[in-house]
């Protein structure tokens, strides 16, 4: 038989779900100790198909090789058995046990208690993983409890994981979406070096940045087709995205210059307590102008949400003062707070943004459902609810299977956050509050809703977005506050930061 | 003579226990990410087949012999485990909501064992009775220790089960804590899908949990039906099992803390009897101070847990499809 030039092959992969072929006929190869990268939007296929290297579903159709010997893959456990291990997008730890007690789950490290009694060998377990973190400079504490530890430490926690069982086949599916930059980079370092030790690694990522930076080799794929594996030195991002995407995209949007008017929101010693009466929020003030993006950066969880939330009275102020052109909200509920003029995206879309068994008109009209011409005297009017969804479904490019009768939990995630943009801009409040607004969408979706923004600015609008992608501040916003455990230490005009200073301050590491 | 405080201890203990290793079943389940609102049923049953084994055996044997109790409270455990089987199979098998599931054991256990108890005395014996009445277990008091004031009544008049209970407590908490297959229980509990990626079998844990609470929980109801009613019938379902999720919601899923909960519930009930007696009040109002327990619970579950953390995928059906 000849030689295989890779270490991993997948052949004619084909895989079907109910209504949907998720892989059509995807071949690639990876070689040894090389960075590949798989890019393609949300719903191209890349997780399928990498799941199906992983063991997590079967294909329906094709073969895999690994090391040049055909594989049935049909778990995880036999995944391991060939060395193959993975990082996934939403981490697999168990919250409230140790880092090492999850990275030896499954392959415990045992002893003899009293001579004769099994039991789990913490001790050793602690010392192998200390060990295993030095010997690759993935610095972490064996015996912290994960619930108490960071993101990116956790992503450190599943790269042990992967170690620890001996991987040498690693696969990060969408690795750097929950990072800032700064560990966005460390995180890239050490994919680098695990490449230089001998690994190889696959990379699944919808961020061409990434790519550019870190990957030898990529294959595209779109719409659950392969579009082809390129040399992503021979390439630039520009055509790369095209590929993503079938069509000329736009990277960066045109944006007119700022002319601020009079101030909207003015927000003053805002604090804001959780459950147990512990400030999240403290002491923040900042002001928005008409026709002003003003954006909060922020690591996750650092009181960003809170302070939108207290702001559309979804969260009591415990102290300070929210006015919106200087009518003081504290009195009012969240509905007059909207007729206030207060529009609300919330972070959540599926949770707090609609409701999900809704059919889609209903779910458009959930701002004026109770105001005429939507009801007469307390009887709704589904005919000109369906007739304003039909409305906005046009303007906004609402993609849905049965238009406005849809139910919208069977949409996608970017045609229900344009749902809920359309909805919320089309009150005209003075102001719109943006939280992370394109959270997990994909290019294509990404561009209409960083439109949307920015056309409400500059209809003169004031907007407060929210958002832990940098990129997107950095493009979208007029003036940026950067939030750290709860205080906003540093606002300034957007021309006046670069992004490595955003993440410095983002991470606490700078101080205003 | 035994004065009020050793009887308070001697009775608040033999009712803890029970409670504390059904309790302990009800953690095995719950870690492992069932919802077990079967105890109830599930003791009842226990109590059920291990009340008919030693009611026959006794039938048939020199009324003196103890093998009956101890073969009924074996009885007892494998009777729970079976019967544990059908909610571990509702649940994790066939994906039913959990709480309707345990819902349906003690509503069907109850109806069950009572129907059949009937039947069995009318057909196989020949009475119209509605229980089996148990011979009187042998209590031990351990010389000398038990001579000692206030600590000796923890060593006087016990039952044997109480001492087999704190043995398979200790096995328990040993097997949740310290081993492999507690470790992936746990983690089942929180997580599925880490255990899953780690090689892990989630299905086959889950069983394994619910059976053992199913064990524990015949055991417990057995231990009832012996010291506290002498005989099986439906006064059995008195909402021990409850009690005993009460006792591990406030021991927050661990089971130490899980001990001392049953144990105040315990006092609290032997306590309440014994103020009965000491004011010298009618009969009538002893069913008042039997709520003592609960109204403990209420008071526990307003200060208390507040700040308890259930399992995290507590009731959660895992699906290794969905990602």
């Amino acid at each position: 038989m000849e030689e295989s030039p890779y270490i991993v092959e997948m052949r004619h992969i084909t895989k079907r779900f109910p209504g949907i072929v998720a892989n059509d006929d995807v071949s690639i190869g990876v070689k040894k100790g090389e960075i590949f990268a798989i890019l393609g939007e949300n719903g191209a296929g890349k997780s399928t198909l990498m799941s199906m290297l992983f063991g997590m579903y079967e294909p329906d159709e094709g073969q895999i090789f690994i090391r040049g010997k055909e594989e049935k893959i049909t778990s995880p456990s036999y995944a391991s058995h060939l060395n193959i291990g993975m990082v996934h997008q939403h981490f697999k730890l168990v919250s409230n046990y140790t880092i090492a007690e999850n990275i030896v789950l499954g392959v415990e490290p045992m002893k003899k208690a009293a001579g004769f009694l099994p039991c789990v060998d913490r001790k050793r377990a602690n010392e192998e993983i200390a060990a295993l973190s030095k010997q690759y400079g993935l610095e972490v504490n064996p015996t912290d409890v994960i619930s108490k530890v960071n993101v990116s430490t956790r992503q450190r926690v599943e790269i042990l994981k992967m170690l620890y069982r001996k991987a040498e086949i690693l696969i990060f599916d969408e690795p750097t979406a929950v990072l800032t930059p700064q560990e966005i980079d460390s995180l890239l370092r050490i994919i680098r070096n695990l490449r230089d030790g001998g690994k190889t690694i696959i990379l699944i990522t919808h961020k061409l940045e990434e790519i550019k930076q870190v990957a030898d080799r990529c294959a595209i794929l779109r719409r659950g087709k392969l579009i082809g594996t390129y040399d992503v030195a021979s390439m630039d991002t520009k055509e790369m995205a095209n590929l993503m995407v079938g069509r000329e995209v736009a990277l960066t949007l045109e944006k007119a210059p700022a002319s601020f008017g009079k101030t909207v929101l003015s927000v003053s010693h805002l604090t804001v307590k959780n459950e147990d009466g512990f400030p999240v929020v403290k002491d923040v003030s900042f002001e928005i102008r008409e026709g002003e993006i003003f954006a909060i950066a922020g690591v996750s969880g650092n009181g960003q949400t809170q302070i939108a939330d207290a702001i559309a009275g979804l969260l009591p102020a415990a102290e300070g003062k929210i006015s919106i052109l200087g009518k003081d909200l504290a009195p009012l509920d969240i509905r007059s707070r909207a007729r206030a003029g207060l529009s609300y995206i919330p972070e959540d879309r599926q949770t707090t943004g609609l409701v999900l068994d809704f059919a889609l008109s209903d779910d458009l009209a959930l701002r004026r459902y109770n105001r005429e011409p939507f009801e007469h005297r307390g009887v709704r009017d589904q005919k000109t609810t369906n007739t304003f969804g039909e409305e906005l479904i046009g303007k906004y490019d609402i993609r849905s299977a049965n238009g406005v009768a849809t139910i919208v939990r069977s949409m996608s995630g970017g045609n229900q956050q344009k749902a809920i943009v359309a909805r919320e801009i089309e009150e005209d409040a003075k102001l719109t509050i943006f939280v992370q607004p394109t959270r997990g969408l994909d290019i294509g979706a990404i561009e209409n809703i960083h439109r949307q923004i920015l056309g409400e600015r500059d209809k003169g609008k004031a907007v407060l977005l929210i958002s832990l992608e940098l990129d997107e501040i950095m493009q979208l916003a007029d003036t940026i506050g950067v939030i750290y455990s709860g205080s906003i230490g540093k606002i300034a005009p957007a021309s006046e930061f670069t992004t490595a200073e955003v993440g410095e301050y983002m991470m606490g590491v700078k101080h205003a | 003579m035994l004065n009020a405080i050793d009887t308070i201890i001697i009775d608040g203990l033999s009712f803890s226990l029970p409670l504390f290793i059904m309790a302990i079943g009800g953690i095995y389940s719950e870690r492992s990410g069932v919802t077990n609102l079967a105890l109830e049923g599930l003791q009842g049953m226990g109590a059920f087949v291990g009340g008919l084994t030693a009611y026959v055996m006794a039938q048939h044997m020199n009324p003196d012999s103890q093998l009956p109790y101890y073969v009924s409270l074996l009885v007892a455990m494998a009777g729970g485990c079976v019967y544990a089987m059908l909610h571990a199979l509702l649940c994790i098998r066939f994906r039913a909501n959990q709480v309707i599931s345990g819902v349906v054991i003690n509503v069907l256990g109850a109806a069950l064992t009572g129907f059949l108890t009937k039947a069995i005395n009318r057909t196989v014996f020949g009475a119209a009775s509605d229980r089996f009445v148990l011979s009187v277990s042998d209590r031990i008091t351990v010389p000398g220790i038990s001579k000692i004031p206030i600590l000796g009544a923890f060593f006087t008049k016990i039952y044997p089960f109480e001492i087999i209970i704190i043995v398979i407590a200790v096995i328990a908490w040993y097997f949740l804590y310290r081993t492999r297959f507690g470790l992936r229980l746990r983690a089942c509990g929180d997580n599925p899908a880490a255990v899953d990626a780690a090689g892990g079998d989630v299905a086959k844990t889950r069983f394994i949990a619910v059976m053992v609470s199913g064990a524990l929980s015949g055991l417990a109801g057995m231990c009832f039906a012996y010291s506290i009613l002498a005989n099986f019938s439906s006064s059995i379902y008195m909402g021990y099992g409850y009690l005993a999720i009460a006792g591990y919601i406030f021991g927050n899923w661990e089971i130490l803390p899980s001990l001392g909960a049953c144990l105040i519930f315990g006092f609290a009930r032997s306590a309440g009897s014994e103020i009965v007696l000491a004011l010298g009040m009618p009969a009538a109002y002893s069913d008042l101070v039997m709520t003592l327990p609960y109204v403990v619970t209420l008071l526990l579950l307003v200060f208390l847990s507040r700040h308890n953390q259930a399992p995290r995928a507590l009731g959660q059906t895992y699906d290794k499809a969905q990602r």
